[in-house]
């Protein structure tokens, strides 16, 4: 069995508490419970909220928002990627909107989705246009990458077209796909809970955030900092994971 | 019985690969196709594949045969086992014998049937190619074409190739079309070569090698490559 503590995690472990010492000092300096709470006392708050009754709902409405706008962004991203890697008359047509999509500012898309939806919907929404083109992007560069020979070997063997679609080009992007997924997903848990502060849904992180912070409970906005950081760090655990479980290849 | 191509005219950019080119390939025999690098031989195995479309040229023999390609590097997909890699190219081909028998024999003539579960990344480049030579021959094919596929290889890898796939070929005596610049490796395993020319190609000689004994050490084979060497450019 491999030693935890590897090189690599001691000098990361290293980087956090450098981190909080830096914090610490900050927060002597600031004198200020109110301004910036010291690392302790946030420890104590965000403690404190992961024992609260509603917090589970809390991050539980939060992350199906999360998982309902990555599972739309996944399938069409997927599957118009595809698409669009295999057919450049698709790609042309799809480019532009996804550029545009990536070039908007978030907080642009949030003050007309809460025009156009209600307020639980926003999140999502925003969640899925800042997820979709991340995948989409990953999945036409994944196809584009296929190697050209294993087609022509798979072409002159006369393997048929479901099978090579099957075999070769699904297996080529998988691991473009995933490398994707997870870039979607870091962007997009911050574009979540944007939308979130912004919409006021009844639960959710960032209408809890909002609330802190209009009370100047600083300790809490940082506690729900925290848990939102460490929801996106197991999702990028979770999906390296079943990377893991289906590229044994590698 | 041979397959011909009469009358090939094929020109990328301006530059006539082949004007008027005439070739038989004999059946059931191993054919080397012997020039110098760049002087269009993979051109003339691509388009007898169809990847490539000649100019013009009548084509006699080939049209009913099934083809198996043995490229220049192993072209096996990293994401299936040895087993599965040459499965993907034979199955649902009209087989009379079982698949995975016929797959276990090729793979233990080329002795990598320990290796069958293994995926590609764990195997050495001689194993790769040995893969690639046991994929063409569990595909039932009428006509094996070789691209060069021991040029990366050293030379004992090369040795042990060679005598691998004469073993293999003995066995059913397929027509094999075999590209190389490489003298040692056409004397090692042709019955016939054609030496070809710079472009536009035409066939300087063609030798025919009886000799059972292929070793370079064979005084016969000696003599002949002395012969090749004077006739090739």
């Amino acid at each position: 069995m491999k030693s935890f503590f590897t090189k690599g995690r001691f000098i990361s472990l290293i980087s956090i508490i450098i981190l909080l010492i830096i914090w610490k000092i900050a927060s002597v300096i600031y004198k200020s419970e109110l301004i910036l709470p010291s690392p302790e006392h946030t420890l104590v708050s965000t403690i404190k909220l992961f024992t609260a009754k509603s917090f589970l709902i809390v991050i539980g409405y939060t992350i199906s928002r999360g998982l309902i706008g990555f599972a739309f962004s996944f399938i069409l991203g997927v599957g118009l990627g595809v698409w669009a890697g295999t057919n450049s008359n698709f790609n042309s047509f799809l480019k532009p909107i996804l550029v545009t999509i990536r070039s908007v500012p978030v907080i642009s898309l949030i003050l007309l989705a809460l025009i156009w939806f209600q307020v639980g919907l926003v999140p999502v929404f925003i969640g899925f246009l800042t997820m979709f083109p991340f995948i989409c992007t990953n999945v036409i560069d994944g196809i584009r990458n296929v190697d050209k020979d294993l087609i022509e070997m798979a072409t002159i063997y006369k393997v048929d077209k479901s099978s090579i679609i099957k075999e070769v080009y699904l297996p080529a992007i998988t691991p473009f796909i995933f490398s994707g997924a997870s870039s979607a997903m870091g962007i997009g848990w911050r574009a979540i809970i944007i939308g979130e502060v912004l919409s006021q849904p009844q639960f959710g992180i960032g209408t809890f955030m909002q609330s802190a912070q209009t009370y100047l409970l600083v300790n809490e906005v940082i506690a729900w900092t925290i848990i939102a950081v460490i929801i996106s760090y197991a999702f990028e655990v979770i999906i390296r994971k079943i990377e893991h479980g289906i590229v044994i290849w590698k | 019985m041979s397959l011909t191509i009469k009358k090939l005219n094929k020109s990328f950019d301006n530059i006539h690969l082949f004007k008027d080119f005439n070739i038989e390939i004999e059946e059931h025999t191993i054919t080397c196709i012997l020039g110098p690098s760049g002087c269009g031989k993979t051109t003339l195995l691509n388009i007898i594949s169809n990847s490539v479309q000649p100019d013009s040229g009548s084509f006699s023999g080939f049209d009913e045969k099934t083809l198996s390609y043995i490229f220049q590097e192993p072209r096996l997909l990293p994401w299936k086992t040895v087993r599965e890699n040459i499965a993907f190219v034979t199955k649902n081909k009209s087989l009379n014998t079982d698949q995975g028998k016929l797959i276990d024999k090729y793979l233990q003539l080329v002795n990598l049937e320990e290796f069958a579960d293994y995926f590609p990344n764990k195997l050495s480049g001689g194993m790769k190619q040995r893969v690639a030579i046991a994929r063409a021959f569990s595909y039932p094919s009428d006509l094996i074409l070789m691209d060069e596929p021991l040029k990366a290889l050293d030379l004992k890898l090369k040795l042990n190739l060679i005598s691998a796939f004469r073993k293999i070929w003995q066995n059913d005596r397929r027509t094999v079309i075999f590209v190389t610049h490489d003298i040692d490796e056409a004397l090692l395993l042709g019955n016939e070569i054609y030496v070809f020319s710079k472009p536009p190609i035409y066939i300087k000689e063609k030798f025919t090698i009886d000799s059972k004994d292929r070793s370079l050490q064979n005084p016969e084979i000696i003599d002949l490559k002395n012969k090749i060497w004077e006739v090739m450019d």
